[in-house]
């Protein structure tokens, strides 16, 4: 019930500061090319599902994010259980590590556009690039934070290097690999649309890019509203799957 | 155990000259106060830790590492809290092997025997601290040890509870066979559990006594007169420590 109250006052506080900014732009007159009133950017957004407009950008931007985020945890996990294993390898390896971080990556959209090419690769190879990095950190937090205890218990029980790291560092890591990949799976969003914006003619972000140019502000602010949505629901989607699994 | 010492790196020894060995079937108590070095000189016993100087042997060969016929019960419960009670108990046989139906069998026998059998479907962190107690030794058991090697494993529980897992130990040491090395600082403790009992001051072994009283002892002995002169002399002796 209470539950219910605080989601009643959520959707409440939205749906007002919606309609502020729908008076606000007619009492000021603001042109919808600085900022379409939040009608407007309804009827663009509805236009575009029925003529199917949006579909083929949804999926390929949906598509970028899952491969990029795949690939990007599979290697960030793998990486950092390499890493865990030794601590020398760890310190030889992490400076270019945290110097490839420091770096911005979306920096290097145009450099993959000549080795990747243009398209979907591009896309997925950047958003591989942002995931890598927190599940890397997140495995490497994991493994280091194990209870002394349990380690002792396993050792005194004989488990082998890989059973301690199997049975007993992964398993009492698993909290913290599962934000590492929350985490991912946000930046995953960010990553894929920016690297739209350039290497890309289809997807949300090219549709944000394609939307300036036609002046369309309305459907940008449309295409914005579907990747907010589309990140909110994954994200609540991983969150609910990593409850039922633990 | 032969003059064994051990230090941890850049400190002064923890242990020095510890002569102490243990019989099959045998139940030793070590007891000392806090920072004696009780829980370095038990793990070394377990191979947890190799001696700096001397030597620790079992059966008669060098100890090189963690032995499988030696389990070691921490002084918490030490569960893992993603496993159920049952695959708990079953942690060192599947860490060894595949878990059969016969190992199930006799993980719930113990867990029987121990008075939780209920539980063994839940998570460790549903338990009482006496029952997570209790899960832990009975995966101590599993192994089937020749030695049981306990770092006050009852410290943490309340007096009843207490006296009811002294009371289960025993019974199930004496079925078993099994030696023990019960490290403890609880003087009352020592002397109801032990057939003998070492006494430990400063990483060094000061006094042995043995406690002749015949087994089985009800709690009813706790009462008695000859319990409680066995306590004020191993009080005195402990006294004499710091």
């Amino acid at each position: 019930m209470r539950r219910l109250f605080d989601v009643g006052i959520s959707a409440a506080l939205g749906i007002m500061l919606l309609l502020a900014w729908e008076l606000s732009t007619g009492w000021w007159q603001l042109s919808a090319l600085v900022l379409p009133a939040p009608s407007q950017i309804g009827r663009s957004l509805w236009q575009g599902f029925a003529t199917g407009y949006w579909w083929p950008h949804l999926g390929q931007t949906l598509l970028s994010v899952l491969l990029g985020l795949g690939l990007g945890a599979l290697l960030g996990f793998g990486a950092g259980i390499l890493l865990g294993q030794s601590p020398r390898l760890r310190r030889w390896l992490t400076p270019y590590l945290v110097l490839s971080q420091v770096t911005p990556k979306l920096a290097l959209a145009p450099l993959f556009i000549v080795w990747f090419g243009f398209g979907t690769l591009p896309t997925v190879v950047m958003t591989a690039l942002i995931c890598f990095f927190p599940l890397l950190e997140n495995t490497l937090g994991a493994l280091d934070q194990t209870d002394e205890r349990q380690l002792e218990l396993f050792r005194a029980l004989g488990a082998s290097h890989w059973q301690t790291l199997w049975r007993l560092q992964l398993p009492a890591g698993r909290h913290q690999l599962a934000a590492g990949l929350r985490v991912a799976l946000v930046l995953a969003w960010v990553g894929a649309v920016v690297s739209e914006f350039i290497s890309a003619s289809h997807g949300l972000g090219a549709v944000i890019i394609a939307a300036q140019g036609s002046m369309d502000t309305a459907l940008m602010f449309a295409a914005l509203s579907l990747i907010a949505a589309l990140g909110i629901s994954s994200y609540s989607l991983l969150g609910a799957l990593q409850r039922r699994w633990q | 155990m032969a003059q064994a010492g051990f230090a941890y790196a850049d400190a002064r020894p923890v242990l020095q000259g510890i002569d102490l060995s243990v019989k099959a079937g045998e139940f030793h108590c070590l007891l000392g106060r806090s920072g004696c070095g009780k829980t370095s000189l038990l793990k070394l016993a377990a191979g947890l830790l190799l001696p700096a100087s001397g030597q620790v042997l079992w059966r008669g060969e060098p100890v090189r590492g963690p032995l499988r016929e030696v389990a070691f019960v921490f002084q918490r419960p030490t569960l893992l809290d993603w496993l159920s009670v049952l695959d708990n108990v079953l942690l060192p046989v599947s860490l060894s092997r595949r878990v059969t139906a016969a190992d199930r069998e006799l993980a719930l026998r113990w867990l029987d025997r121990l008075g939780i059998a209920e539980h063994a479907q839940r998570r460790p962190s549903q338990l009482s601290g006496g029952q997570q107690s209790r899960v832990a030794v009975a995966r101590a058991w599993m192994q089937q040890p020749a030695l049981l090697c306990m770092d006050e494993p009852f410290a943490a529980l309340d007096a009843l509870t207490r006296e009811e897992l002294q009371q289960d130990l025993l019974a199930v040491c004496a079925e078993q066979g099994s030696a023990v090395l019960f490290v403890t600082h609880d003087l009352a403790e020592a002397v109801y559990l032990g057939d003998q009992v070492s006494l430990l001051d400063r990483g060094r072994l000061q006094e042995r006594c043995t406690i002749s009283t015949a087994r089985p002892r009800g709690t009813g002995w706790r009462d008695q007169s000859g319990f409680h002169a066995l306590c004020v002399s191993l009080r005195r002796q402990l006294e004499v420590t710091r």
